[in-house]
This record gives structure tokens, sequence and C-alpha cells, in this order.
């Protein structure tokens, strides 16, 4: 049986915008679910967690995003960041009352995926490793993705023991040598299961594992990004991989062209981002 | 009525209050913890000892260095909260005493904020102009 169509906010947080690929196919496969969404993000939705050394801005961020949700009308938000939705259960209900219910993607999904699952109807033929972390308590949400993916014709889905630590990377990126020992673990693992291809739940771990294709070959591809290729549909390039793995500021520069990166300035490229994009996963 | 930064902070204090009142400082939380072999301090301590101090960190008497180390080493894994026998979340405790040892409770700044960056927001604004239409910055991010 069919469920109703649902009208909810999409939030998916700040730091994802670095991945628009995900942002656009987790609205795709809201839609296919029949969750029709209002997406909601960047600074001007900041939920405020990364602000632990200043409370004002930490409560004003809090306050203000909770304020936006509740003008929305919407009875649910729906999360994509762990750290945003760890935030809106905990700190942020603190602050300002939510007049609306917090649900994570992962959640959504596997609820209605009796309606996913005809849509999955193009195979990829695949060995793919799922990378999972110890640390998003609120939500189990590697064994959801993991049904989910096991939805997909032809795919040959790996999972593991090993769950690195934190809720995402980025949370162990602040000790390098915990970094280093779980991009060594994932590497170690893709060959262990003959795999080239590790699958992430996150924006994150995205971020920092994607850069793999070049110093280790493997593929490093958002699960998101797989259901929508097994819809048939062609998943939104991940440019920001693209752009990791590009080579050189000069590929990168040519990958991005003239007129974005004149849009966001060029000073302010070269010093903050080209650095970032250069940055190759360490083991 | 209180300020939203009033709120937040009778939160943090609420649960200040509700975390020393359950702990016993067994210790299992620290045993638990995956971040610990990272440090050169804490292999080998005793994890009553550690949270003893992450109490009096809470309780505003700054802690020992221990504690401190085990604070900022802390990436939110949340193997501490099946192994606590009080059902205290010691991942919220963690939470609550980086956020009094970076000074934002009231006392002195213990650890430094490696969080603080100021092109932080900037190069999200940036990436997200990169990736995003017009329509999608407007409609979705403003």
């Amino acid at each position: 049986m069919a469920a109703m169509r649902e009208r909810v906010v999409f939030w998916y947080g700040c730091n994802a915008v670095r991945h628009g690929d995900i942002i656009h196919s987790a609205i795709e496969l809201l839609r296919a679910v029949g969750i029709d969404s209002d997406p909601a993000g960047g600074p001007a939705y900041c939920c405020g967690t990364a602000k632990d050394g200043n409370l004002d801005a930490a409560a004003g961020m809090a306050a203000r995003t909770v304020e936006k949700f509740n003008a929305t009308g919407h009875a649910k938000v729906v999360t994509w960041c762990p750290s945003c939705h760890r935030h809106a259960g905990t700190f942020m209900s603190g602050v300002n009352p939510a007049q609306f219910e917090v649900s994570h993607i992962t959640g959504m999904l596997h609820e209605r995926r009796h309606l996913l699952v005809s849509r999955l109807t193009h195979a990829i033929e695949r060995r793919v490793v799922l990378h999972s972390h110890s640390g998003f308590h609120e939500v189990d949400a590697y064994p959801l993705i993991a049904d989910l993916l096991r939805l997909i014709p032809g795919l040959d889905l790996v999972v593991t023991d090993y769950e690195a630590p934190g809720h995402m990377c980025s949370a162990i990126a602040a000790v390098p040598a915990a970094l280093k020992d779980v991009m060594r673990r994932s590497v170690d693992l893709c060959a262990a299961h003959e795999s080239d291809t590790l699958v992430t739940a996150f924006h994150s771990c995205q971020r920092l594992l994607c850069g793999l294709a070049t110093t280790d070959s493997i593929k490093v591809v958002n699960y998101v990004n797989l259901l929508v290729e097994a819809m048939g549909l062609t998943p939104p390039p991940d440019e920001y991989a693209q752009w990791k793995n590009a080579g050189s500021e000069a590929a990168i520069r040519a990958q991005i062209g003239p007129a974005r990166i004149a849009k966001i300035g060029a000073e302010f490229f070269a010093g903050q981002m080209v650095p970032e994009l250069l940055k190759r996963p360490e083991k | 009525m209180k300020s939203a930064t009033e709120q937040l902070l009778g939160y943090i204090e609420r649960n200040i209050a509700r975390t020393l009142a359950d702990c016993t400082t067994c210790g299992k939380c620290f045993d638990a913890c995956p971040m610990t072999q990272y440090s050169d301090r804490l292999p080998g301590k005793s994890g009553g000892e550690v949270v003893a101090g992450i109490r009096s960190l809470l309780e505003g008497a700054g802690g020992t260095p221990e504690a401190l180390e085990w604070t900022r080493l802390c990436t939110q894994s949340a193997r501490c909260i099946p192994a606590c026998p009080e059902n205290v979340n010691p991942m919220l405790m963690m939470r609550l005493a980086r956020i009094t040892a970076l000074g934002s409770t009231g006392g002195p700044a213990l650890l430094p904020d490696g969080k603080r960056d100021p092109h932080f927001f900037r190069r999200i604004n940036a990436f997200s102009a990169l990736q995003l239409s017009e329509s999608e910055l407007a409609d979705w991010q403003r």
C-alpha cells in the first residue's frame, strides 16, 4: 500500500554543502519514497554544535534555527548530519522548544523502503565495503543503510565489524593519528575483501576519504548516490571528489573554471579552498 | 524572559548537576574509550581517577591534567555509553567537560578551542556557491 505523500524540511546542515551531489541525491530519494522536502542548510541554519567555546553564538544559532523551522509550520524536520541531529535532540531543544519532530533520513528511507524497492531496477555489479563509525548512537544508521543497499540488484555489500571512533570522520580529524588509523584500516578492509569501492554514510567521511582514489585507487561513494544510480538515474557528479583527485592546483582550477572561482573571490579560493582540495588522506 | 544564552547555560548546568549526581566514578567509560591509545599520558591510568578529574572539572575545580587530556581527545565514539552501569551518558558528560574546559561556563579556559576558525562559515558559503544554483542558494540557505 502506498504511503501518503508528506512534506518536510530536509535539513542538510552546514558542511554537507561541499557535496551538492549528496544533497541533490538525498532529495531525489526522499521524493521517491513519497516525501517532498523544503531543503534548508548552510550557515543560516547552523545548529551551533561547533560553538562550544562561544555559548552566545551557540545559543543564538540554535534559537534562530529552531525558530525558522517552527515558522515553516512543518511537523517534521528530516536531518542528514549526525552532529545536527544530536544537537537538535539535546542542546538546541534546551534553548528554544521545537514545534516539530526530528527524524533522520536513514530512518525515513528505511521505513519507506517498500516504496523504493520497485524503483531500484538498475543493477550495480560491484563489491563495496561499508565504512562505519560507532558514535551516532541516537540512530542505528549503519544497519539501516546496509538494508537499503541490499535492495540494489547486483550489489555485493560487505559489512565488516570495524567501526571507526567518532560519529563521522570529521570528529576524528582533531586527533591526526586516529584519522590515519581510520584511513589505513579502510584501505586494508577494501584489500581484504577484494573491493575497490568504499561506501560512506555521511558527508565528512566522503570529504576526508574521497582522496583515496588518488592514493590507493579506491573509489569512495556515498550511499545515496548508489541508490540513485540503482534507480536508473545518473547521480549528480561528486565534484568535490573530482577536485580532490584532480592532481594539481592547475587541474582543480581548470575543472572549477574561472567564472565560478571569480564568484567566490580569487584570493579566498587560493588561500582557503585550494589547500583543502590539495590535501591528501594520510595513513 | 531568559535570553538564549541563559537558556543554554541553564541546560548545561542542569545536565552537569545530573551527571555529578549519578556518576559513581567507576571509570568504566574511560576503560571503554578507543581514543586513550592516542595519548602518551593516558594509557595505564586508572579510569576512576581520570573520571574523578572530570568531575572536578565539572564542579569548577579545574580538573586534572589527565582529565583535560581525555577531554581533548574525545571524538564522541559513544563506546562509553553502553559501558556505563549508571546510565549517565558519559559522552554527554565529556561534551559538558569540553564546554567547561573551554571556559564557556564562566571559569578559566583550560583547553584551546581548536574549532575557532575565522573562515569556517565563509568556506561553507564558498563551497555552496560552487555546488548549488542561485535559486537553490536563495531558497535553501537564506
